[in-house]
């Protein structure tokens, strides 16, 4: 299986447990050369968005503009997988609907914006957003996934998740460090590039690097993690940066606070919980 | 003998010399620009041809506004663009059917790929920058990369207006209809009318502009259909006039040779005699441009046009002599005699001739425009040059041709016809007539012409527009005709609005913020939790305010310690400390959103008050609306709320709040092209710019915006503790400054000019009456050609300012020939009764034939096609052909009535002694000095005015002393006056 995500992990912080691959002391190595494109992608989204039962992070997002104009966001997010109820998820192995929770500290005139997310793996996402000044909670439509992720170079996908049934995806290369993934969209029309490469880790599933092609095959976008740590056993990244030479300027992302297995409960990730926001939750 | 004789002397025993020389000079400058044009690489050291076309050049690269405009172009990343519209007048749908989007797309697609490798139609290098040259993907204004908002039930939504591209009529028809729905694009990418969609693609940069042009027509001709492609846009019509100008130059200047040729082919019928002047007008023209390019100088539109100003002025005094020669050879039959005794009579009327010229162009260099400075610095020195070459090569060039084959030159040629007896003769020598009988009826004449030519002066519009460069019938004009019809504007101008807060230093405002802080939390006695926050914050930035570098700093300090303190509370499960926080937290949220002053209600609502006011300024004589439409940060605002609430108009309002305005630009953010945003305000929130799309590029129009915005800013009164300005940007707005600057300019230049003609025309004299009366003419031709553009109601643009320099050169031409030679025929008749009949003999002959030859010789200019070289072509006709008329009719006219001043009997010895002459001249030199202090020293006028006048009355009372001393106490007859000729 595969992945769809890799860039993703910018923001996405949540990882996961890899221990399940590089289970048994076999050599992590020979394992996972046996493992189809498929597999690698699986994986990878799992490190990527799936690590634990739920996490939270704090983000602050740098945005460099292409004159070096610098804006900041300051936001925190939380997500919990939605295991059905009466499945258990022993080896952290599940990689199907999960809930978001987007809450923005800065810039200070939209503090407490909130923004929810239902992201299902086999339909459209539900999406509600608050704007307190307003005091107004809107279901938000779905259609874009790559949208802009509040003004930054990272699209909206990057932070969810690329649904990784929208691509093909072929091994092009192993290496002593990598996986280096071919991703192909089936239906080119509704994304703007040709195709991506990405660059996983072998040993963590790490999604390292990934590179955007045009149609003309040149390289215009670019996502690389910067610093990766290990939050409760599970590698995480930490920083990264993304760079879009089509737009110009970049954003860098940093995660702090990452927690995992916080045993978050369903009922904040609700409307009531946008007016009046999990506090305890979004440190 | 005089000098003319003696030169012409010299060239006649060594016409070879004469020749290599010129030759050899001319081939030398020629190599030295061609060569590093050719092989640049190999001749490093040298300047080769530069080529520009941008009109923006008209102002120095650090004028105070184009310095302003590339900041804010670089601020709001802002392109120039080129403009497709495409038009469906058949479909009742317009291209909003199936069919055109599909092309509309395909061309979109064909679009995006304009840079790089596929733009320059070359392989370029990995690391070659011009692979990133060309149209900015991410910009282009198009159906299917540019975003919608709607609500689909009742959840806002963006989409990209037209993905995938529409395969119904009713899908088509929900592209327009969402596209109209969102005030950015009705209007500027969907017409009002639903017919037309327009396409905007930014380029990296104006000069690639002709480029993207050829390749989207060249795609466009692989189209067929009902649908039109239209290419505009500024940069577009800048670019091609540039590349069509080149054309112009190729074809024009031949075909102005050819016919002035063929012209003198006819008056004087000997080809291997009339190669002469055109080996000249060639030599000079080849000679001049070497020089420009060789001195680094870049062929500028102006530029472009020496030749065709240098041209005419080389073959002018080349057409007196052969005038001349023609008419006197067959009394000696020897051209060697013939050639001296005609360069002895016109040497002093040719130098005085080409002094003249040169002043008139070389007073250009007064101008602050440096195109038009260098265009008549260049000219000038082609006129000196085809002078220098006229006197030298003309003489030696007669050499060459043998006696033999001038057998039948001249008048001789006509047996039974003398030359005297041609109806060209007999026309001239009964206006002569005529002017003797009847000056007062001339001149009575002259005065009612002058006066309805006053008039014609008053009406004169000035105006320029770029687009009317080229004639009706090209396609960039029909295509700006077409979309200004169905667009709200192809022209755009920016006005960048610009908040400043009341004046305070960073400390200050840390002090303020300081006592407001522990103000608020005075009034919390109730909260202790609360007071507590605000009292921290308070004291901090008291603590701050020391090393306070901005307002912005201290207050992202205090946040900083908001959050940290926030957070604590949250990890101490403190929710009243929490609660505390979030209170202090926003009131800096509040005082941040005092900085960012382009979300603020107040002024959101002044922005969206002036974009209403807009579209009410019309042009004051036919009442047509300039301002189709605008778009600004307060549309966006309106939209995304309108959207995110109830999806009807009654939404579409600004924000009640500031922090209402943060959340909905903050997802804007969130659409498909969050960056539009920024080109319509700053990230800080401080700059915004409105996009204001005008209908017609006219100078006068844009003006006319100008004011009206000024008066309106003015009386609507700024919102309470902001202080807004507003300043335009924008090509159309630079050119408004340009215009005004070269308007200003061309007027000093002229004056200046003038003076200095009217200076040289004293001393040619020796007399100020004389002086005055050689300007005569000029001053005619002039009020009379202008007074007809004002009459006509052609624009006054930039070719018809740089023509008032050509008037006086040409104009002031004939007044010299004319006088001189009366002068000289008075000598010999004593009378002007009797002379009068001999001027209006060879030499008015030679003047008509000039007017005939030269003005002619220009009409072929009439059929090229751009304007400018059209205006031109007539201009020089016209002036040549009034100011020949003026010299003819008003002259003798004066000279019969003043007949008593100007040749007395007596005269004083010596310029100076003549009182009024003295005073006169002292004054014209006063004047034109203080011109050039006021110019150049940018003294002001009323002091430059105040020093003058002390300088004349100074100056005017040494004439006075000098007119009584001994020396001038003598006057000689004036019979025996050692005269110039």
């Amino acid at each position: 299986m595969i992945t769809q995500t890799n860039h993703l992990l910018a923001i996405g912080l949540f990882l996961v447990l890899a221990a399940a691959i590089a289970s048994a002391g076999e050599d992590p190595g020979q394992t996972a050369d046996q493992l189809t494109a498929d597999e690698i992608v699986d994986n990878a989204m799992r490190v990527s968005y799936y690590q634990g039962a739920d996490g939270s992070a704090r983000v602050k997002m740098t945005i460099t503009d292409p004159q070096g104009r610098v804006r900041d966001r300051e936001l925190s997010i939380i997500r919990r997988d939605d295991l059905p109820k009466d499945e258990e998820d022993k080896n952290d192995e599940f990689l199907g609907d999960q809930k978001f929770y987007v809450y923005f500290k800065r810039p200070a005139d939209v503090r407490k914006m909130a923004f929810m997310v239902y992201k299902h793996v086999n339909a459209a996402d539900d999406r509600w957003l608050y704007l307190s000044s307003l005091d107004l909670v809107k279901r938000i439509a779905s259609t874009e996934e790559r949208t802009s992720f509040a003004g930054s170079h990272f699209f909206y996908e990057d932070v969810s998740g690329r649904n990784k049934e929208e691509d093909v995806h072929e091994l092009l290369q192993t290496t002593k460090s990598y996986y280096v993934m071919k991703n192909t969209p089936k239906n080119p029309d509704l994304v703007e590039f040709a195709h991506y490469k990405t660059w996983i880790h072998r040993k963590t599933f790490i999604v390292v690097k990934a590179e955007y092609y045009d149609d003309k095959g040149e390289k215009y976008r670019e996502y690389k993690a910067v610093k990766v740590e290990h939050v409760q056993g599970y590698p995480t990244v930490t920083r990264a940066r993304m760079t879009d030479d089509r737009i110009g300027g970049y954003t860098d992302v940093e995660y702090s606070s990452v927690k995992y297995n916080i045993g978050l409960p369903d009922k904040i990730f609700t409307e009531r919980y946008l007016r009046k926001a999990p506090i305890k939750y979004l440190r | 003998m005089g000098v003319g004789a003696s030169i012409a002397e010299f060239s006649v025993k060594r016409p070879k010399l004469v020749t290599a020389i010129m030759a050899q000079l001319t081939i030398m400058l020629a190599l030295l620009a061609a060569l590093p044009s050719i092989w640049p690489e190999t001749f490093k050291s040298l300047e080769p041809l530069k080529v520009d076309t941008d009109p923006e050049n008209m102002l120095p690269a650090d004028e105070d506004v184009r310095v302003f405009h590339d900041n804010m172009k670089k601020e709001m990343s802002l392109y120039d663009m080129v403009v497709v519209g495409i038009v469906n007048e058949k479909h009742p749908d317009g291209v909003f059917n199936p069919v055109s989007l599909a092309k509309i797309e395909e061309l979109t697609k064909f679009a995006k790929g304009l840079r790089g490798e596929a733009l320059f139609g070359e392989d370029l290098s990995a690391d070659d920058p011009r692979r990133k040259q060309g149209v900015i993907e991410v910009d282009i204004i198009a159906p299917s990369t540019v975003d919608n908002i709607r609500q689909e039930n009742g959840a806002p939504k963006y989409e990209w207006l037209m993905r995938p591209t529409p395969s119904t009529p009713e899908e088509a028809r929900a592209v327009r209809s969402k596209a109209q729905r969102i005030p950015f694009l009705n209007g500027t990418l969907v017409s009002e009318n639903g017919k037309a969609v327009c396409m905007y693609l930014p380029l990296t940069s104006k000069d690639l502009s002709y480029k993207v042009y050829s390749k989207l027509m060249q795609k466009i001709s692989e189209f067929d259909g009902d649908e039109e492609f239209h290419v505009t846009g500024l940069p577009v019509a800048e670019d091609t006039f540039g590349v069509e100008m080149f054309k112009q130059m190729a074809m024009s200047a031949p075909i102005a040779m050819l016919v002035i040729f063929l012209l003198m082919l006819v008056f004087f019928r000997k080809i291997a005699l009339i190669i002469s002047p055109m080996i000249v007008a060639m030599v000079c023209v080849i000679a001049t441009m070497s020089l420009l390019v060789i001195t680094g100088n870049t062929i500028h539109i102006m530029s472009s046009m020496i030749p065709i100003f240098i041209m005419p002025i080389a073959v002018l005094d080349a057409v007196h002599i052969l005038s001349d020669f023609f008419d006197r050879y067959q009394a000696t039959k020897d051209r060697r005699a013939t050639i001296i005794s005609v360069m002895d009579t016109l040497f002093w009327p040719m130098l005085y001739t080409s002094l003249t010229t040169a002043v008139g162009f070389g007073s250009l260099a007064l101008t602050p425009i440096p195109p038009v400075q260098i265009f008549g610095i260049f000219v000038a020195l082609g006129v000196v040059l085809a002078w220098v070459w006229t006197i030298t090569f003309i003489p030696a060039y007669i050499m060459f041709i043998k006696d033999k084959s001038l057998e039948n030159f001249g008048t001789a040629h006509h047996a039974g016809e003398p030359e005297a007896n041609s109806a060209l003769a007999r026309l001239l020598a009964w206006t002569g007539r005529a002017t003797y009988n009847h000056a007062k009826l001339v001149m009575l004449g002259v005065a009612a012409v002058t006066i309805v030519a006053a008039y014609g002066m008053n009406r004169i519009r000035i105006n320029d527009n770029p687009i009317k460069w080229f004639t009706k019938t090209h396609p960039i004009r029909h295509a700006d005709a077409v979309l200004n019809r169905h667009f709200g504007g192809t022209y755009m101008g920016y006005l960048a609005l610009e908040a400043t807060l009341p004046d305070e230093t960073p400390q200050q405002y840390a002090e303020g913020l300081a006592r407001r802080l522990s103000d608020r939390a005075r009034e919390l006695e109730d909260a202790p939790k609360q007071r507590e926050a605000m009292e921290l914050l308070s004291l901090t930035a008291e603590q701050l305010s020391q090393a306070a570098e901005s307002s912005g700093q201290v207050l992202s300090a205090l946040e900083d310690l908001g959050i940290t303190s926030q957070d604590s509370a949250a990890e101490a499960e403190d929710d009243q400390a929490y609660d505390a926080w979030d209170e202090a937290l926003a009131f800096v949220a509040l005082e941040q959103s005092l900085d960012q002053i382009f979300k603020r209600p107040d002024v959101l609502q002044f922005v969206a008050d002036l974009q209403t006011f807009l579209p009410s300024i019309r042009r004051e004589s036919d009442g047509a609306k300039l301002v189709g439409k605008s778009n600004s940060v307060a549309d966006i605002v309106r939209t995304v709320r309108r959207e995110f609430l109830s999806g009807d108009d009654s939404d579409y309002k600004i924000p009640a709040t500031t922090n209402e305005s943060a959340e909905l630009l903050m997802n804007f953010q969130t659409s498909n092209r969050p960056r539009d945003l920024w080109h319509f305000v700053t990230p800080d929130y401080g700059k915004s710019v409105i996009w204001v799309q005008l209908k017609s590029g006219d100078n006068n129009d844009m003006a006319r915006v100008v004011k009206a915005v000024d008066g309106y800013v003015q009386s609507a009164g700024q919102p309470p503790g902001v202080n807004l300005t507003h300043r335009w940007f924008g090509l159309t707005y630079i050119n408004v400054i340009w215009q005004e600057k070269m308007v200003a300019g061309m007027l000093q230049a002229f004056l200046g000019s003038f003076l200095i003609v009217f200076l040289l025309m004293t001393l040619l004299y020796r007399s100020a009456l004389w002086g005055l009366l050689s300007m005569v003419p000029l001053t005619v031709t002039i009020a009379l050609i202008y007074g007809a553009i004002g009459l006509v109601g052609k624009d006054y643009d930039m070719p018809v300012a740089v023509l008032s320099s050509l008037s006086i050169g040409l104009a002031v031409d004939y007044a010299i020939h004319f006088l001189s030679r009366s002068r000289e025929a008075y000598k010999r008749h004593n009378s002007w009764g009797e002379a009068v009949g001999s001027v209006f003999g060879e030499p008015a002959r030679a003047i008509a034939r000039n007017v005939v030859v030269v003005g002619v010789g220009f009409l072929p200019l009439l059929a090229a096609s751009l304007m400018p070289y059209k205006t031109v072509g007539i201009f020089i006709a016209a002036i040549l052909l009034v100011a020949g008329l003026a010299s003819l009719l008003i002259l003798p006219s004066l000279i019969t009535l003043l007949e008593r001043f100007l040749f007395p009997k007596t005269k004083k010895c010596c310029l100076i002694c003549n009182c009024t002459t003295c005073i006169v001249s002292t004054v014209a030199v006063v004047a034109i000095v203080a011109l050039n202090v006021h110019q150049f020293l940018e003294v002001g006028w009323t002091k430059t005015a105040w020093m003058s006048l002390i300088a004349v009355i100074v100056l005017a009372q040494v004439c006075f002393f000098v007119g009584r001393s001994k020396m001038c106490r003598m006057e000689v007859p004036l019979t025996d006056e050692g005269e110039e000729q």
